[in-house]
């Protein structure tokens, strides 16, 4: 047997460590994070409040190809709805699911919104003017006085509770945003594993091909838009809920370059990879906490080092869910 | 069932590319459209696909006119196409290449396909049923996992029109097929085509290898200028003085022509293998 004969069958079997070791990984933190310090609960939210937003804004980037860098915009939508209609700010007070029912739809409509005029744009054309829009929405915010508090926020927002549970430490926040990703994430890969999902590959490849064999081009890239903002503007509103605070602070242009960065690094087009980009740029900042201002150049030379080495993002876009439960459970 | 050209015309501000062509293509037939480089040729597939808009004249499909509507439109009225230079969805599988041809057919299912995984699964067996029996016949069932853009050239040829194929379309267009094939491939071409050519179906073909139009068409158009030239059997083409006269200048020899599509395929040829 040649040496390359061996590694390719010794490849397989590593592989499966690897996905098992993560796997275990994952596992272990989900059962460990309810016997955390509070501190830490919060560190492991934010991550899964990024991971959601990057699986949102993937659909649009790593699905149909389409590099929007205005999704905090999205992001905004669902947290300021939250905040306006669970707080004494306007004297509303309304359950938290209506209120991530209205975020969703509300998301959904910015989405077309946004979408409509930007159809047309690609690349970098596109970028500049999803920016653009991120800034705007973000600007609007802060000088809606009368509504959004301006730049002071608005505070004590409502305790979220579901259905008569009380959701309001860490923890309580850690299972409904986990649930969130479970759920969300599922239904994303089954999104993008449908003809539906298949039409935003064809664009992504080549646009004027996909009209050539029947695909409405304008309502797919629609979609994409809508579904991407939806998720955005959810994980916004239970954002706001798990901070009770909302300030136009948390919505700037870097919040979305960072989670471009997430699916880049990560792997674009594969929720795996969202969950290793997101893992890795979050937690490495707390790791490197000691380091304070250092944080940043690390930072930087860990993306060179990976688009270095791995090109294609972490989890390359092949590795996708079928293939780790595959590795796991299968043959 | 007929595809019909009423005084059609295509310019580009004072160019004219078409000038007021007038022809009909009927069911079961393989129609040829030949003609020197710049006759307007391609310009003809790209109209009635909706990549280009006519400036005047109409293009029908049985009485239904085809150049007023959108190119996904034109697309779901059953007009499907290759391209001159290949275009296929690279990163994507071969099976998924024809798989998303389905979109038009079930993206009205897709949010049933996302939360009902049995549905899902049936209908992603459905459309891979379909999808491999078209692979099939253009022997690439082998590729199916194969990353598209990974496939060597002749192989991306028959995927594209295979991909063209899967959803059954009534009218058929096919852009310079046998561009950068070999003698082998361009074989393999013309008698799969042969395969395809069914009653109800409109075939088209522009194509510069005069062997594989000669051998496969039924109706001949010869284009020049951007007029229609001569339009007949290919017997009646090649003795035509009118299409020689055109097609070859001074000289009467049809061997000029090959070497012509034998200087075209070389071309191209140099272009793909560069592109792979």
């Amino acid at each position: 047997m040649s040496v390359a004969e061996t590694l390719a069958a010794a490849k397989p079997r590593s592989g499966r460590a690897i996905s098992f070791l993560f796997f275990a990984i994952a596992i272990a933190l989900i059962v460990a994070t309810p016997f955390l310090p509070n501190y830490y609960v919060r560190v492991i939210n934010s991550l899964l409040i990024y991971i959601l937003l990057g699986i949102g804004l993937n659909i649009v980037i790593g699905y149909a190809g389409l590099l929007d860098l205005g999704f905090v915009a999205f992001y905004a939508v669902g947290a300021y709805s939250y905040a306006l209609l669970a707080s004494p700010q306007l004297d509303l007070h309304w359950p938290f699911l209506l209120i991530l029912l209205v975020a969703a739809c509300l998301g959904a409509v910015t989405g077309i919104l946004l979408g409509i005029p930007v159809l047309r744009l690609r690349g970098d054309y596109l970028a500049i003017v999803t920016l653009g829009f991120g800034e705007i929405i973000r600007i609007i915010i802060n000088n809606l006085d009368w509504l959004t508090g301006g730049p002071k926020g608005i505070a004590r927002l409502d305790k979220a509770s579901i259905l008569g549970i009380q959701v309001a430490r860490p923890i309580d926040f850690f299972w409904l945003l986990l649930i969130t990703v479970l759920v969300v994430g599922t239904l994303v890969w089954r999104l993008e594993r449908s003809i539906l999902g298949k039409a935003w590959a064809a664009i992504r490849e080549d646009q004027d091909a996909a009209r050539g064999i029947g695909i409405n081009t304008t309502n797919a890239k629609l979609a994409a838009f809508a579904t991407s903002a939806t998720i955005g503007s959810i994980a916004g509103a239970i954002f706001a809920a798990s901070q009770r605070f909302v300030s136009p602070e948390s919505f700037t242009l870097q919040e979305s370059v960072l989670i471009v960065l997430m699916i880049v690094v990560g792997g674009i087009g594969n929720i795996l990879g969202i969950v290793a980009g997101a893992t890795i740029l979050m937690l490495l900042p707390e790791v490197l906490r000691e380091f304070a201002e250092w944080r940043i150049l690390f930072l930087g030379l860990l993306m060179i080092f990976l688009i270095i080495v791995r090109p294609a993002g972490i989890v390359p876009r092949s590795f996708g869910p079928d293939k780790l439960i595959r590795r796991l459970f299968g043959k | 069932m007929t595809l019909t050209f009423d005084r059609l015309r295509k310019q580009y501000g004072q160019v004219v590319a078409i000038d007021d062509v007038t022809a009909s293509f009927a069911p079961g037939l393989i129609h040829g459209v030949i003609g020197p480089n710049g006759a307007g040729k391609s310009t003809l597939i790209n109209m009635t696909a909706g990549s280009y808009s006519v400036s005047a004249g109409s293009i029908a499909l049985d009485g239904k006119r085809l150049d007023t509507l959108k190119k996904y439109q034109i697309a779901n009225s059953g007009v499907a196409r290759t391209y001159q230079n290949i275009r296929l969805f690279d990163q994507m599988t071969v099976l998924e290449n024809l798989e998303v041809c389905f979109y038009p057919a079930d993206v009205g299912g897709t949010l049933k396909e996302v939360t009902w995984p049995p549905y899902a699964a049936a209908r992603r067996e459905r459309r891979r049923e379909k999808c491999m029996e078209t692979l099939r016949l253009f022997d690439l069932q082998g590729y199916a996992q194969a990353e598209a853009g990974s496939l060597p050239y002749g192989r991306q040829r028959m995927l594209e029109i295979a991909r063209a194929l899967v959803c059954d379309p009534r009218v058929l267009l096919l852009d310079e097929p046998a561009a950068g094939l070999n003698h082998h491939e361009t074989a393999e071409l013309t008698a799969r085509l042969a395969a395809q050519r069914l009653p109800d179906r409109i075939t088209i073909i522009v194509e510069h290898d005069m062997d594989l139009v000669m051998s496969l068409c039924d109706n001949i158009i010869v284009m020049h200028h951007g007029k229609l030239l001569f339009q007949g059997t290919p017997a009646e083409v090649q003795a035509s003085p009118d299409v020689q006269l055109a097609y070859l200048g001074t000289a009467n020899d049809i061997d000029d022509i090959r070497a012509a599509a034998q200087d075209r395929r070389a071309q191209l040829g140099i272009r793909a293998r560069r592109r792979s």
